[in-house]
């Protein structure tokens, strides 16, 4: 990457002067920045994690987990129940992610404009940038000739079931198949941030900062006056403070990170309004064990779905989106109920094993805040209705599991439930599959810094600039004000096109 | 990790990653936790995170050495208990009916097992074949 600096490579206390600073350089911070500099405008941005390249990738998971996650893997919601994997580092989560394309369903762009006072973001607002994004990464379909077993078990339950499913689309070019996508890819073939979006920014005159965390939003309660970060070494030790003085300020790290920065920050926020409504897209999986060797781990992980049990109108009782999840052994290992012999019995199955997952189209809303560290704080309760909706998905993904030809399923709760027909499964009492009883997982957080019109209702503008601090914008997943239901990347790509005129317009005015 | 903690991380996974069949021990097809130095890399591991992840963390370690013992019926320390009773002290954070008790030992058995698993001696057992970046000829062992 060009014009690109590592913390570590910061001789000194930085001081910068330009148009915008960016904060975050994942789907939406990397679309500003390119739109930015392609507008002539001096822009920088600010990473927090490190620059990786292909060569960095070693599909080793103890390694590549802490490097390319929020604390190491291990960040979760306050009460421990949902573990959250975001990613840092340059390119954010999409260089870990595995490479899933989905239009914002037009029926929650029509939510959002009709229930949330949003204008000008409907589907026909919507529908060039989306076609522009899914040409910049090379959007196709994943043929059935590409399908690994373990997507094809989907394919098959769903037949056997009569189920909607589908083949999904990607954005990967020259894929090997290694099925190390959320390790990052070795193979250069991921058509993100990374690989993409950022080198044409940085060929258009952006510079980007790796290693440097934003800890605070330079204002005077009316306007954004620039950021306050430290850079760190590759140790993570602190080597120096980097102050960014700009007219507009850019926020894109995630619907948790930039809420707790803006909390840290103490922006005015009259109404209460920020960081709350954290929609998460929470999931947990179901395994089934087969004769035939699946060894899901080979091949593309993610290239079919099940929509049988997801609508996206508002309070549906279809709210369940399932989809493969297998994971490398470490992952399969934690994911499995039990430890000892017992386990390690089980982990001998692991090329029998086919893992489907179930997400919750969340309608629960939970909160971002900054701990006295600034670091974010998470508090999530599921409600009762997403639970409801969470037990039947994992049911659905068990009966999907036992119709392609599992002789055994196991959903890990605590304690396990094993079934081995689908009598058994019309049997569990639902009520014992809940979070805490249920191992949860998060990838998608959304909603915190939510756009409308209404400043008692939002927090930012549809223009994606905030209420009350002219020149704050914000481009990432926060900006949503529900739950989207699917895999948010190319929504969060679209927005963060669709709403670039208005930061490069501020930032051109001041 | 202390002293204290570098032994409780020890002990609990020498149980999680227990193995099924006899032959478990030096030299055999099936490493122990020890041979793979799972509580080293768990040391290393926990440096990096926040201070505020190192401290749930000792909290709940000095929960499973000194109190969870007690309410599994024992009146020893944790480190101290022969592996069987070890292993009901573990079963008892598990099916606990303290949400933070449960997520503390999915913490700790997830550790171990990234511990465990990371090492390309283990992934045998699984009928896992390793990354394909670094392969060496003949495959990982």
């Amino acid at each position: 990457l060009k014009r690109l600096t590592r913390g570590s490579e910061i001789p000194g206390d930085l001081t910068l002067e330009v148009d915008a600073v960016v904060v975050g350089t994942g789907a939406g911070g990397s679309i500003a920045l390119r739109e930015l500099a392609r507008a002539g405008l001096d822009a920088v941005a600010l990473e927090m994690g490190p620059y990786s390249t292909s060569a960095d990738f070693d599909q080793r998971e103890d390694r590549m987990i802490p490097r390319l996650f929020q604390e190491a893997g291990g960040r979760a919601t306050a009460d421990m129940a949902i573990r959250v994997l975001q990613g840092r580092g340059v390119g954010g989560s999409t260089v870990h992610n595995t490479n899933l394309c989905k239009r914002i369903p037009d029926p929650i762009l029509s939510l959002w404009a009709g229930k949330y006072g949003v204008v000008g973001a409907g589907p026909e607002d919507l529908a060039p940038a989306f076609a522009a994004i899914e040409q910049d990464l090379t959007v196709t379909e994943i043929d059935a000739g590409a399908r690994n077993a373990n997507n094809d078990v989907l394919r098959r339950g769903c037949e056997a079931l009569g189920w909607r499913g589908a083949p999904l689309r990607h954005n990967r070019v020259g894929c090997q198949r290694s099925g190390f996508c959320e390790l990052g890819c070795a193979y250069d073939a991921k058509q993100n941030a990374l690989k993409v979006v950022l080198p044409q920014a940085t060929e258009a005159g952006a510079r980007v900062f790796s290693d440097v965390r934003v800890m605070r939003i330079e204002h005077d309660g009316a306007r954004v006056l620039g950021v306050h970060g430290v850079a760190v070494d590759v140790q993570g030790v602190p080597v120096a403070s980097v102050d960014v003085r700009a007219r507009v300020v850019v926020l894109a790290s995630s619907a948790v990170g930039s809420a707790a920065l803006a909390h840290a920050s103490s922006i005015p926020d009259p109404y209460g309004q920020l960081g709350r409504n954290l929609r998460m897209h929470p999931g947990a999986v179901v395994a089934g064990r087969f004769d035939a060797r699946i060894e899901g781990w080979r091949g593309i992980p993610q290239s079919y779905e099940c929509t049988e049990h997801l609508s996206h109108d508002e309070g549906s009782d279809r709210r369940v989106w399932i989809v493969p999840a297998f994971a490398h052994p470490i992952g399969a290992a934690s994911m499995l109920p039990g430890f000892g012999a017992d386990h390690m019995a089980a982990m001998r199955t692991y090329p029998n094993i086919a893992v489907l997952t179930a997400m919750v189209h969340d309608e629960t809303r939970g909160r971002v805040t900054a701990g006295d560290d600034g670091r974010p704080v998470l508090a999530y309760e599921m409600s009762e209705q997403d639970r409801v909706q969470l037990a039947k998905g994992l049911v659905a993904s068990a009966r999907l599991l036992l119709a392609a030809g599992a002789k055994q399923v196991t959903i890990p709760a605590v304690p396990p439930l094993r079934v081995t027909s689908a009598r058994e499964l019309d049997a569990i009492d639902l009520a014992v599959l809940r979070p805490h009883s249920v191992p949860l997982t998060a990838v998608h957080p959304m909603g915190t810094m939510r756009m409308g019109e209404d400043p008692k209702a939002s927090v930012v503008r549809s223009t994606g600039e905030h209420h009350q601090l002219r020149g704050l914008f914000v481009v990432d997943g926060s900006l949503f004000p529900t739950s989207i239901g699917v895999p948010p990347q190319l929504g969060i790509y679209a927005m963060s096109l669709h709403l670039a005129p208005r930061v490069v317009e501020r930032a051109r005015a001041g | 990790m202390s002293t204290w903690q570098w032994a409780v991380v020890e002990h609990a996974a020498r149980r999680i990653t227990a193995a099924d069949r006899p032959e478990g021990g030096p030299g055999s097809v099936v490493p122990t936790s020890d041979e793979v130095d799972v509580a080293g890399f768990v040391d290393g591991w926990v440096a990096r995170m926040p201070e505020r992840v190192r401290r749930d963390l000792g909290r709940f370690l000095a929960y499973l050495e000194h109190v969870a013992p007690v309410g599994a019926g024992h009146l020893t320390r944790f480190t101290r208990l022969p592996a069987d009773a070890q292993d009901r002290v573990l079963a008892s954070l598990e099916a606990s009916s303290q949400p933070l008790l449960r997520a503390g030992f999915e913490g700790l058995k997830s550790l171990a097992f990234i511990g465990y698993y990371r090492d390309a001696r283990t992934w045998s057992i699984v009928g896992y074949d390793g990354p394909l970046v670094g392969r060496p000829e003949g495959g990982w062992r």
